[in-house]
Order: C-alpha cells, then structure tokens, then sequence
C-alpha cells in the first residue's frame, strides 16, 4: 500500500508540476485557468466526451470545436453547450451538428458561466494539441504504477539444496571411509567399506527422507486445505466479453460511473444494462467484437440499433421477431462497414446472443431481461462488507482489492479475500484521521500524535480487528 | 395489605414456595429435562446403533468430505437490473412513510425497505398521535405480508373450499360473474370493521350509485359500541372523545386496558409515561388507580389497583358517580351497594379525584351504556372535559356499532339481505358472540363475497374472494381523528401478481368495479392511486391549507411526511344524558361463586392476529404465557411461604406442566390449561379472547389454528345489544387433564431474586431480618459479612414518590457498596476505562422502568431486526424460546394484588463479561467500543458462557430454527403447519439481510444492534463529522411508546444518554458482583396515597 500510494504520488506530482509548467510556458494569456477547466470537463463532459479530444463516444470529439464554431459569434457555442436543444430548428451549425449525431440529445449545463466553458475549451484544446498534461498513451492518471519487481529466489535454493545434497553425500563417504579405517586398524580385516548405495538405505536415510517427506506433506496439505473455498485468480468466461482494458484502460471511465454503488452503498453493484445504454445508444459497433457482444445488450433491454428506439412491449414479443430486428441489424452493419451479407457468421453471433442472455437450467427462455453475470467475489454469507466503508470513507483505491483491472481483458479475482488478507491490511492501513472530523472522539490518539508518541492510527488501533466489525 | 416486607420483589408463586426446581432454575442456565421424556418419545425408540452403523457413517462421512473438498465452487450468478429504478441503491435501505391499519387499530410509521421489499416497520416521529411509537401488532405486521396462506388472486369457493382452478381466476372474469349476480335493486349489505378512510368511505357511496340497497355495518370484534352511544346521548358525538393522559394528575380507569389494547394504546401510553418518568430533583407524577376484574397490562402499572368482580364494575361506577355527585354538588343516583371494603376503596378513588379536579380523568372500557353515561357524568362534573378529554379532534378509531350487526344478523336469517360483502379485517363467522346465528343467516344469503387477505372463518363461507392487497401493498389514507389524516403507500410491488398470479387487488377498487364508478379509470397503471388522489384534491386539499398552491406539491408534501393536520375544530362539551336513566342500566352483580371476564390480549387482538407467528410466541405480558390462551386464576397467600390456588389447580408449573380443567358457561363447555395469575379477585377467573381460531389460512392447515380455546361464543349480550365481555357465572371443574407443554416463560431464565439455604428455604438477613441474596453458597457457608459475600442482590430498586429521597439515598447507598467491593479485583477496570473505553465510543442503554409498561413493542422489533427465530409451544415449554429480548416481570407489594415491575433484559454488555472468559474457543470477546461480542462461525456450542451468564440472557439453537440445514429432524414445526415455518422463500423474505441467520449449535444474544451502530457510523464518518444520538438507535429503542429505552455513545457528553446517566435513580443490574454492564435502569417509583392504603 505505502508503496503504491508514493508512486501513485510521486507520479501525479509530475504531471501536475508538467502541466502547469507547459500552461505556464505556453499560453498564458488565454486567461482560461485549465485545471478548472479539466474538473469541468471531468465532471460535466466526460462521461459522453472522449478523453483524448479526438475520437468519437457517444458526443463527438472536440477537438477543433472553436474552428468548427469560428464562423459564429462566441455566444452561440456557449448557449450551444448549455442548451443544445433550443438551437437544432435554426441555427445552421447547430442543424448540422443534429443531422449527425440526433436523436442523441446533449445534457443540458444551464448552471455553467461565460468563464466556465472559457476554461472547458482552453482544456479541450490544451489536450487536442498536446500542451497541456501527459500526453496520451503515457500513463494517464488513474493508472497505478508498476509493481515491483519481486526477486525469484528458487534457482538460489535449488543451487542450495543440490550442493548441500552433494556435500551430505562427500561426508557420508569420508565418514564410512574413516570407520573402514577405524576397523583395520582396530585388527578387523574382514570390514569392507560402504557403498553409496548401503549408505543411502540406511535406517537414518531413510528415516530421515520419511521424517521430511511428512514435514512437507504436511505442510502442503494445510496450506492446500486453507485455500479451499477461496478462489483467488477465478476468471471465468462472462456472458458478454466486456473488456475492463477497453473501458477502464483504454477510454478511463471511471470505475464508479458504472460501480456507482462503490461510494454509497456495501454493493459496488453490477451495473444495470440501461447504464450501458448511457454510452452505447451512439457506439453500436464494437471495436473488437463489432456487433456480437454489443448486440446482447440491446437484446436483453429491447433497444432496436436499427431505429435507434426501444421496441414497445418486447416483454411480450415472440421469439421469431426479436431474431428478426436483431439479425436484421447484424446484416445492416455487415452491409454498412463495407460487407456482404455473411448468413452463416449471423446465425452463429444470434447463436452467441441466445446462449449468453438465456440459461435453460434455471428455465430462462428468453433473451429479454437481465444478463447474468457470473459472480467473482464470493465472500462468506457471514461476512459483512462494505464498499462505501473502504472508497468513500477510507479513500482506498478499487486497484487496492481488485487489482489492475483496467489492464484486464477479462476480469479475474485479484486478491484471496480471505480473513488474514483483510486482517493484514487492517493491521497495516493508516486511518485517514486528521482530516475527518468523525475521529475527533479519539482524543488519547489526538494526544499521542500531538506529544509526538504516536505517528499514525492504523485501522487496528480504532477496533479494526474485532469480530464484529465484520461479523454479525 | 397482606404482606411481610413490602421491600420485597418476586416473580411468581412457585419462588415462595421453596419448589426445588425453582431453586434449581435460578442456579443453571438450562433446565435439566427428563431423559425419560424424550426415550420414550416413539420416533426415538427405534433408533439403534450398532458398530457396523457408525463405521458405515465414519467412512461416509470422511468420504463425502473428500468429495465435497474436491469438487469445484458452484457458479454464483449475478444478475443487476434490465433498468436499475432511481430510488433503490442495492445494499441501501429506503425508507417510506406510510400508515399501519387493521380494523380500528392505527399506527403512523415509516417502512424499512431493502431492494424493494419492506423488512422492518417504524414508527413515524412526525405524528402528533403516536410521536413515533409502535406496538408489538405493528411491529409484527409486516411478517403477515409474507404470510404463504395469503389468496394469490380471486377465487370461487365451493363447500367450504376453494375452487381449484388451473392457472388461477382473471380477475377481468371474477369480475364479470361477480356482477352478473348483483342487480341495481339487490339489498347488499357490506360488514366491515371500524372503517378510517375516507376515501373508502367516498368509494362505498360510488358503489352505492349503482346498487342503492347498500348500507355498511360496522362492528369491533372488541366492541366500544356503548362508548359511542353515551357519547351520542351524552353530548350528541358519536365518537371516542381525545383523552389527553399526559394533562391529568389522577387517572381512574375502570375495566380499561388503554396501556395495552383499548382503543389507541400507542397514542395513550406515549401521553401517560410523559406524567410517569420521574425527575429526581422535581419529583412530580400522576397517580393511577385502576378499578378491574382481570389483571391487565394497565392495571399492572397502575399505583393502586381495586380488585372488582366482572359483574360488579356497574355498582363500582354508580358508586364512584355518587361520591362525587356528592362531593362536587351533583345529583346522586340509586343502585346497588358494593361490599363494604370495596365500597371503601372506592369512597377514596373518589376522593382523589375531587382533589383532582379538572385534571382527572376517569375512562372505562366497560361495553354498557348506562356505565358509559356515569363515567361521562362523572368527567362532566369534575370539569375534566375541555382539559383532559373532549371532542376537539375526537376519535375515528372506534366505529362498530353492536346494534347494527345484531340487525344484520336477523335481516339476514330473516331473508333479507340478498348479497353479503365481509370486508378485509371483519370475521363474523367467529367474534361475534351470537356467530352461530351469523352462519346461518349466511346460508340464507344468495351472493356472498370477502374481501379477505386470506382465508378466515367467514370467508370460506363465502361464495367468492376478492382478495384485498396487504397494507404494505396498499395505496390508502385514514383519518384516525376528526382532521388529522395519515397517507399509506405501497411499499412493494403486490407480490402474487408480480409473480405470475391472477393477484390481490385493493379492496376499494373491487367494490368501484364492480360499482361501475365513473371516477375510476381502470385502465390506468393504479386505478385506485388516481381515485385517491382526486378524492384528496377535492375533500382535503380544498380545506383550508394555504401553504400550498399546486395540489401535486400538497400531495407530495403529505406523502412525504405520511400525516398531515387540519386545524382542530372546537368539540362539545354540552352534557345532557339522563344519569338516573343511566344508572338503572347498568350490570347487576351476580351472586355466583364464581364469575369469569373475558379480556383483549396485547398479542393476539380480538382474534385477528391469530396467524402471526411472531405474536403468538410472544408472551403475554402478566401471565407470560405464549401460544394459546389460559384461564387465570386466582390465587391466595397463607401467610407463610404458601399459596393456594383455586381448587390447588396447576402446583406443578414450575415443571411445564398445567393442570387443565373444563369450563361451563352458559351450558356450553370447553377444556382450558390454567395459569396462576396474582391479582385476581377473589371468585374470578379470566380468560382471553382472539384464541381458539378454526381456519386461519388455506384449507385450516396453518399457523395459528385452534391454538386455544374460543370463547366468543361465551359472551353476552344486554338489553341494549351490547357484547358483554364477562359471564356472571361460570362452573370450573376439578382437573381433567394435564398440559405437560407448558409454554409459560414465567421461570425460564430466572435471576433468582432471594437466596436460599439448602433446604430451598429464603434465608434472613439476621441483623435486617430481610431475605439475603446469594449468589454462591460457598461464599455464604464462609459467614455473612465476609467480604465478596454477596447479599441483596440489586435486580430491581423501587419506591414510593414520597420516600423518594430514602430511595435515592439507598441506591447511591447500594452501589457504594457495590462499588467498594468491586474496587477490591486484580481487574484494573479504571485503567482499561481510561485508555480504552475512554476515547471513541463507549456504548450504553439506559432503561427508565418508569416509562416501561411492559407492551412488548420492543420484544417483537428485536424479533423482526435480528432475525431472532420463533420456535414453537412444545420448544417453549422446553425453554428453548430464543428471544434475544425479555421483558421479566416482577411483583412487589401486597401478596395478593402486587404491583409490577417491568424490566426488558437482554445482553448487559459487560465490561467484565463473565461470558467472555469461559469461551474455550473466543467466540465471544470484547468491543473496544464496550460491546459484548459474538461471533457465531466460532462458536462451537459448549455453552460455558450461557451457563457463566449471570443475567441468563444468552439463547442456544438447540435445533435448526432458521430452516438452514438439510435434515428434517432438526427442524421444528411450530404448530402443526404443513411447510415448517420460515422454509419457504417466501416467509424468509422478511429476513435482515445485514444480520446473519444463525445455524443449529451456537450460541446467539442481544448485540446492541451493532449493524445499525456500524450503519450509523459509517454515515457520521463519510459525512465527516461526529456521531449523533439519531446515528444509532437500537430496534427496541425505536419500537417504544413511551421512550423508555435510549441508547447511545456515553462518551459523547452531549448525547441523551449521558444526560440519562445523571438520574440519581440509576442503578446497574447485579452491580456488586462487578461485571461492569452497560445497560443502566431507573428505579421504579410508583406513586401510592396513604389514604387508598388504608382504605
């Protein structure tokens, strides 16, 4: 933790003191204060807008949009960004941008000042040129560090064991040697010497092989025994081959834009597919897989891509016709990227679409309803937990637990999750005690830290080991 | 008063009589049961062991444990939302305000809701009525929504039965054949209980415009029918006027148990303890003094009670009515003469409350018209209306009309009546005291349809059902008092229909269909919302409120809050009944030996509640009996350490067993168990009414079924048609049989309040001459007076308001002592104090037993938060009841009519825990925030910390009472049901999921609630800021009425509970054997006049 948490650091502390300095170097006049305008973008634009200004989400790259807009006057742009609707019947620009990207309606921002969409767009710029911040594809924020490297000791030992083998062996002869010796001398001329192999069967060989062979094995077998249950690395196929490296790595979305549960609630709960319709109303066609996973999504909601609608009462529509709207859609976009019409690559994604959204055990028929997913994180029913405990409150990184999932192309449980795992962790994490004015009541720790007895509260020292702070 | 040492405080009869096994139940935790018992049972005399068995067994197990360890970890699914609804957040509690109603009873509350479906029942703080208060009926309610006997969609019923129908009834079908047997001319009758909505009553008259021969009958199965008539002849209301308890120094209540069933008991005990909670510095309290024939909850708390036979509360009225006509200058009226030393009594009630006057009140649950008259004059005379009760804001909560019922009933078998409507709620078929006659007037009946949830009496009488949706499924509104209204809304989707059923639908909007009401619109997405919403448009949100402009905003506002207020109007207070009339209607006394009354219990109601598992294992608050209903009798002292029982019935109840007699009313008899119950007058029995159910759910095989006795058939009727709750004679046979379940917790985890030498008997404090207490007889064999010899055991403190200045002297006195003693232990307890428990939080609960009536509220909302399991009568009565919660009841005063303590006793959470040192394996271990830990994986079931338990509050799963494992032997039927309790998935969905449901074979105890302290702190710490009061607040603190329970940091020197801790009335349970607990009571203070002590 302490580790990460000073690279993580050290690392954001370059590309701040980076930043300001190429805002500093370059363009001081603008008098658009960037970083305003990166939390702006952050919070208002991000969700819809692609990070890196040029590639399109659901809302357009911008990119260039000051060109685009230069032939207006200013204040159209900022009347365009807080109320885009009010201007699609007559503004040219406007009109345009409409009859490309409707019926995807842009959120109204009615709360956002002249200087407000000012430092949006010096951002906005900033990042499309390359003169503010990382560049992309560099390590963007929300990526951790490296680990490191951990040292493999195995050869070491291996090289050990053989050569204390070999010097066991070289003792073992000098030793019968000098006892053939003894015995010569000591007038028994019948003695012979021992062979490797009668030194080897001995009983104290051999006892001692047995004696190590249970030491081990035991060893093993609760060490194996301890681990039962747990399923750490577990990876298991998902229903739809949603890419973490894609949405989390590649485009950064955040992980509690669709985890919103993480900061509120002891669920970081699976998101909802109408979440998912949040981006993919205006993405139908996926980069890796094109139409066959994204196409289980809008088989499980009812969302026709051909007309951009939700089909009316798809609760109750009949097999055939969802086949239909759905196969019909698959061969539009074979058609529309250039293709022909491959019946047999149709048939095996509706395949791939039936057999994800359905489970003949549990008696679902239909592709219509929620996706199930299967469950990685398996804690023990008795086992309390809570997410907002942990992210909201303990400020802890979800790469903490879960890894680096944003590099992951599917998902696999990082940590053992098991109680000494919790337990070591609780031991070592220091509660973020001085700027939380819940802790004031520890006043002897207060104390302590202010005579300089005491230099952190670890989780331990507030309780975080006891029974029922887990259990009940 | 017959009584050695008024000091003293017991629990029951068997404690005086040195009964072995009460000497040996207050010793152990875990009463030795006969071996016997269970080798004879049948099932296990077949069992048989042989090597080769447990060989086979030994191998299969390690073999199947082989297997299990290698085979893979099932697949676990899940499954997010199609599209997530904005208002619930997996994991986040939402909560709803909405309305509790059954019938008359009324509670303002707000519902706990966990991903859609409700699991816990609050009451609403922003009520006027209840100011946040339940009652154990509310807290139990919302386990009757996931009740598997509940009607899944209309029905037909045919024989008796209910017609089988695959795929089950449209309602669009139902509806058209339910018409077709109704016409405009039809004569219908709809019987219902008290009715509160308005908008109800707005869709009875659409229904009315198209069948104009309809006409409401309304009735209580526990009737206030003459209540309203003495109103209505009185001052021209029919209505329950407002009682104010809280602005009236000397309460007289008179066969009235307002504390636990009458009327609004939430609302009055609320009123009642804020005159009852002693201030030391400014001791000031009411003084109530109750004139009954049972021992009810009230009467319990009552300062004085006067014991009355049934047939003499008339007499008792005229007579308390002319000593204060003449004292106050009224017109005495004539009747008959109490005996001499009740007559006595009464002279100084009366005296009382002329002292009193204008801030007393005198209220009488009595069903006779001439009594309820006098009771009126007596409050007019007095000048208590307009301060203490009046018609400002009067009461709807009692409707029922005795009068109008008796009608129907003769209509019907008189031909007519052509169409029948039972609402939900109302069961006539089995609380009405002539239901025989009821039944037959029914066969007579061409159509009759119940609106009924599920299956009752009446309904399977029925030719169809239309089921009503559950409360919690419900839209509704209720107007509990004239311009106060109160909001219910759905806090579910109606579950059978959202399952694939045909479905329940709401009650009201069965009767707009089928009445064609041109204000519904049925093809809206809820009909009956609309309806509601467009009656409240027009009725209330056109009355005068200014505060909204736009009715939307009114509605959400209303809806929010779930009660809203109209300004009161002035009520009557024109007395004008004829008191002389009046008084020649009243009861005559009888001259049998031997009388009976009939009472309402705090669980079960009038019958309605018989289904409710949690209630039915709830135990009633005097007599502690659970499961079934009990002829109390009485009992009288011998002067020595003996009692005498009536016809020495029941000696052996400290073995579970009761002795069972028959019962002759009227001709008619019946087989009941007794229980000896102090109190009783002498030549009384009493008996309670809701028991003895024959169908309470689907084809008469569920909960709640004939458990009991009925006794509705046993009741009277007088002149004026009113239901008579007692039977002037009664014939109680010699023993007949023997209940060897006895599911009475009267002796199950005693604390043993005296101590005894070996012979069982008390022994004598020698310099005192008061009883010792002793906890180890070793210690006492040493000699008394040797340090650590433990003597007067601090259990209960109580006093009079007039010695209340020796009481406090004796407590701080008391835990001195206690204090010096426990200063003498290696266990450095200032130390731990200062480093530990001293900074963060240090949990406390402080208990005022002042405030405590004893309802139980808090017992049941134990129950429903911690997912605490029933277990059954035959479990009862084997002590393996698993309430995490009990509310002891102790007796002190005179020997033949004691006053009560109540005392709700869970885990004390010891600092010092004995518990925590004898658990070989750390189950249970300490918070540094100063809870008592457990922790169930651990636990391996040695049960060394119960036994070490001083306060016996620690509960073992004998069996599989959660449904958790596989093995059918394990799991405990609670009565005769068809699926066990709590095995379906259905029943568990009422289940917290933050709380575990605890295996077979562990220990399990009061936590404090910790996952609403971890909730609460989690809140208090992302809002980063310190913890409030409002953070934490246990489930019984939240089910009180009368605020008698606080919990909370007492680090935090702000909060409530650190300035609870000052009352110089504190006291700690078992202070000197130095466990160091942190639940804090409040002695008991009652407030008793001399001159009724020697009156």
């Amino acid at each position: 933790m302490t580790y990460k948490s000073l690279m993580l650091r050290f690392l954001l502390a370059i590309c701040l003191l980076s930043s300001t300095w190429a805002v500093y170097a370059q363009d001081a006049a603008a008098a658009a204060d960037l970083d305003a305008g990166k939390s702006l973008f952050q919070a208002n634009c991000a969700a819809c807008h692609a990070k890196d200004m040029k590639s399109r989400l659901t809302g357009p790259a911008l990119g260039g949009v000051e060109e685009r807009w230069s032939a207006y006057p200013r204040e159209d742009l900022y009347k365009w960004v807080r109320n885009s609707q009010s201007m699609i019947k007559d503004h040219p620009r406007a009109k345009e941008l409409w009859a490309e990207w409707g019926p995807v309606v842009m959120n109204n921002f009615l709360n956002l000042t002249d200087q407000d969409i000012e430092n949006l767009l010096g951002y906005i710029d900033g990042v499309y040129k390359g003169t503010y911040g990382p560049k992309v594809g560099d390590g963007g924020d929300t990526k951790v560090a490296a680990e490191p490297v951990k040292t493999d000791n195995t050869p070491m030992f291996i090289a050990l064991v053989l050569v204390l083998a070999v010097l066991a062996v070289v003792l073992a002869r000098i030793l019968s040697n000098l006892s053939y010796l003894n015995e010569i001398k000591a007038g028994n001329m019948a003695a012979q010497r021992r062979t490797l192999v009668e030194v080897l069967t001995s009983r104290g060989v051999i006892g001692f092989v047995i004696f190590a062979l249970v030491v081990l094995g035991g060893y093993t077998t609760v060490n194996n025994a301890i681990m039962l249950g747990r399923q750490q690395g577990y990876q298991p196929e998902q229903p739809i081959k949603f890419s973490h490296a894609t949405h989390a790595g590649l485009q950064k979305i955040d992980c509690q834009y669709c985890h919103d549960g993480a900061r509120r609630s002891k669920h970081s709960v699976i998101p909802a597919a109408n979440t998912c319709m949040n981006c993919h109303k205006a993405i139908k066609v996926g980069s890796q897989y094109g139409t066959a996973e994204l196409t289980k999504i809008y088989a499980s909601v009812g969302y026709d891509p051909s007309t951009d609608k939700y089909i009316e009462n798809y609760a109750n529509m009949s097999e055939a016709d969802i086949e239909k709207v759905y196969k019909k859609w698959i061969a539009d976009t074979q058609v529309s990227s250039g293709g022909s019409v491959d019946e047999a690559k149709i048939q095996s994604e509706w395949d791939g679409i039936v057999a994800a959204l359905t489970n003949p055990e549990s008696g679902d028929k239909k592709v219509y309803g929620p996706i199930e997913w299967v469950r990685l994180h398996n804690l023990p029913d008795h086992a309390y937990f809570n997410h907002a405990q942990h992210v909201t409150v303990g400020k802890v990184a979800c790469q903490t637990c879960h890894g680096a999932v944003e590099e992951m192309e599917v998902v696999y449980q990082y940590s053992p999750l098991s109680m000494g795992w919790c337990v070591n962790c609780h031991r070592e994490t220091e509660v973020k005690f001085a700027d939380n004015e819940y802790y004031k009541s520890y006043q002897v720790y207060h104390k302590q830290i202010q005579d300089g007895e005491r230099t952190k509260v670890t989780v331990e020292d507030i309780g975080g080991l006891e029974c029922q702070k887990c259990h009940y | 008063m017959k009584n050695k040492q008024h000091n003293q405080v017991w629990i029951g009869t068997e404690e005086f009589k040195n009964d072995p096994a009460f000497v040996a139940a207050q010793q152990s935790e875990f009463v030795e049961l006969p071996v016997i018992d269970q080798l004879s049972d049948a099932e296990a005399g077949q069992v048989e062991t042989s090597r080769r068995d447990f060989l086979r067994y030994l191998g299969f197990g390690i073999g199947a444990a082989t297997l299990a360890a290698s085979c893979d970890i099932p697949v676990r699914k899940a499954i997010p939302y199609v599209v997530k609804p904005d208002s619930i957040v997996p994991g986040v509690a939402t909560y709803y305000a909405s309305s509790y109603v059954r019938g008359g009873d009324y509670c303002p509350i707000i519902v706990k809701t966990r991903e859609g479906r409700p699991i816990k029942v609050e009451g609403n703080p922003y009520s006027k009525l209840t100011m946040g208060g339940t009652s154990a009926r509310v807290q139990a309610s919302v386990l009757s929504l996931y009740d598997t006997s509940r009607f899944d969609g209309p029905a037909r019923i045919k024989g008796g039965q209910i017609e089988k129908n695959k795929g089950g009834l449209a309602w669009a079908d139902f509806d058209k054949e339910v018409m077709g047997k109704l016409t405009a001319t039809s004569r219908i009758r709809v019987v219902a209980p008290t009715l509160m909505s308005p908008t109800a009553k707005k869709a009875i008259e659409d229904f009315k415009l198209k069948y104009p021969n309809t006409e409401v009958v309304m009735y209580d199965p526990v009737s206030s029918s003459a209540l309203l008539q003495a109103n209505e002849q009185s001052f021209g209301v029919r209505a329950v006027p407002a009682y104010q308890f809280d602005k009236a120094n000397v309460i007289v209540a008179i066969d009235c148990d307002f504390l636990g069933t009458w009327i609004s008991p939430t609302e009055y005990a609320g009123q009642y303890a804020q005159n009852r909670k002693v201030n030391a510095g400014q001791p000031k309290m009411s003084r109530h003094i109750q004139i009954e024939s049972y021992y009810s909850l009230t009467g319990s708390n009552a300062d004085h009670r006067v014991p009355v036979k049934p047939s003499e509360i008339g007499v008792a009225i005229v007579a308390l009515y002319n000593e204060v006509a003449k004292a106050t200058g009224g017109q005495t009226v004539s009747g008959a003469q109490l005996p001499a030393d009740k007559q006595k009594k009464v002279q100084a009630v009366a005296k009382e409350l002329v002292a009193a006057k204008g801030a007393g009140l005198v209220v009488s649950g009595s069903n006779n018209l001439g009594e309820q008259i006098l009771v009126n004059a007596i409050n007019q005379q007095l000048g208590n209306y307009g301060v203490t009760l009046g018609f400002s804001r009067y009461s709807m909560q009692r409707q029922g009309s005795d009068q109008a019922v008796r009608q129907l009933t003769k209509d019907m078998n008189g031909g007519q009546v052509d169409a029948l409507i039972v609402w939900d709620g109302a069961n006539p078929a089995y609380d009405l005291p002539n239901a025989g006659e009821f039944v037959k007037g029914m066969s007579k009946v061409k159509v009759k349809i119940s609106l009924a949830i599920q299956p009752d009496e009446t309904t399977m009488l029925c030719d169809y059902v239309a089921p009503n949706h559950h409360y919690l499924e419900s839209w509704g509104d209720v107007e509990p008092k004239q311009g106060s209204y109160s909001l219910m809304q759905p806090t579910i989707t109606p579950i059978f229909a959202a399952v694939g059923r045909p479905g329940t639908r709401q009650a009201e909007e069965s009767l707009l269909v089928w009445g064609e009401a041109p204000g519904l619109n049925k093809s809206a997405d809820q009909p009956y919302l609309d309806y509601l919403k467009a009656h409240w448009e027009s009725a209330i949100f056109a009355q005068g409120q200014s505060e909204f402009k736009v009715f939307q905003a009114f509605w959400d506002s209303v809806l929010h809050d779930g009660v809203y207020e109209l300004p009161a109007a002035a009520g009557v207070t024109v007395f004008g009944a004829d008191v002389a009339a009046a008084a020649a209607k009243v009861r005559k006394p009888g001259n049998s030996e031997m009388e009976i009354a009939f009472f309402e219990t705090v669980n079960l109601g009038g019958g309605q509640y018989a289904s409710n598992p949690w209630l039915m294992e709830m135990p009633d608050p005097i007599t502690r009996t659970t499961w079934g209903n009990y002829l109390g009798i009485p009992v009288n002292w011998d002067g020595g350490n003996e009692w005498q029982s009536l016809k020495g019935l029941n000696d052996r109840e400290m073995y579970g067993e009761a002795d069972q007699v028959e019962v002759e009313v009227n001709g008619s008899k019946q087989v009941v168990t007794c229980v000896r119950q102090f109190g009783l007058p002498k030549g009384t029995v009493s008996l309670a009414l809701g028991y003895g159910r024959e169908t309470t759910g689907k084809m008469g095989k569920a909960l709640g079924n004939k458990v009991g006795a009925n006794v509705y058939p046993w009741l009277m009727i007088d002149s004026d048609g009113n239901t008579q709750y007692y039977a002037a004679s009664v014939a109680i046979s010699d023993r007949v049989g023997v209940d060897e379940e006895f599911a009475c917790v009267q002796y199950h985890h005693t604390m043993g309040v005296t101590a005894r030498d070996e012979s069982g008997a008390v022994v004598l404090d020698e310099a005192t001459g008061k009883p010792l207490n002793v906890d180890e007889k070793t210690v006492m064999r040493l000699g008394a007076g040797y340090q650590g010899g433990l003597t007067n055991r601090s259990i209960i403190y109580h006093g009079n308001l007039g010695e209340l200045k020796e009481l406090t002297e004796h407590i701080a006195h008391k835990r001195e002592e206690a204090e010096h003693l426990n200063q003498k232990t290696l266990y450095p307890y200032d130390e731990y104090s200062a480093q530990i428990y001293g900074q963060g939080h240090h949990w406390a609960m402080h208990i005022d037993l002042n405030a405590c009536t004893g309802c139980g509220a808090c017992q049941v909302a134990c129950l429903a938060e911690n997912n605490v399991p029933v277990v059954g009568k035959t479990e009862v009565s084997r002590h393996h009841e698993m309430t995490w919660l009990r509310i002891d009841r102790y007796f002190y005063g005179d020997y033949e009519n004691p006053n009560v303590v109540y005392q709700p006793m869970m885990c004390q959470h010891c600092d010092n825990a004995p518990c925590e040192n004898v658990c070989p394996v750390a189950a249970t271990n300490h918070s540094s925030e100063g809870l008592n830990q457990m922790t169930y994986n651990r636990c391996i079931g040695t049960r060394y910390c119960a036994n070490n338990c001083p306060y016996k509050v620690r509960r073992f799963n004998w069996l599989d009472y959660t449904k958790a494992d596989l093995f059918a032997i394990n799991e405990p039927l609670l009565h005769d049901e068809e699926l066990p309790f709590g095995a379906d998935n259905l029943t568990r969905m009422v289940l917290n999921p933050d709380v575990t449901v605890r295996s077979r074979g562990v220990i399990e105890k009061c936590s404090f609630c910790v996952q609403r302290i971890q909730q609460g702190k989690l809140t208090a710490k992302a809002e980063g800021r310190g913890l409030r009061d409002a953070d934490v607040r246990t489930a019984c603190q939240t089910a009180c009425p009368t605020g008698a329970i606080v919990f909370g940091d007492r680090n935090n020197k702000e909060g409530e509970v650190a300035s609870r801790m000052e009352n110089p009335l504190n006291y700690l349970v078992l202070e000197e054997i130095n466990v160091r607990s942190s639940v804090f009571y409040a002695a008991r203070v009652t407030n008793r006049s001399e001159e009724l002590d020697k009156a």
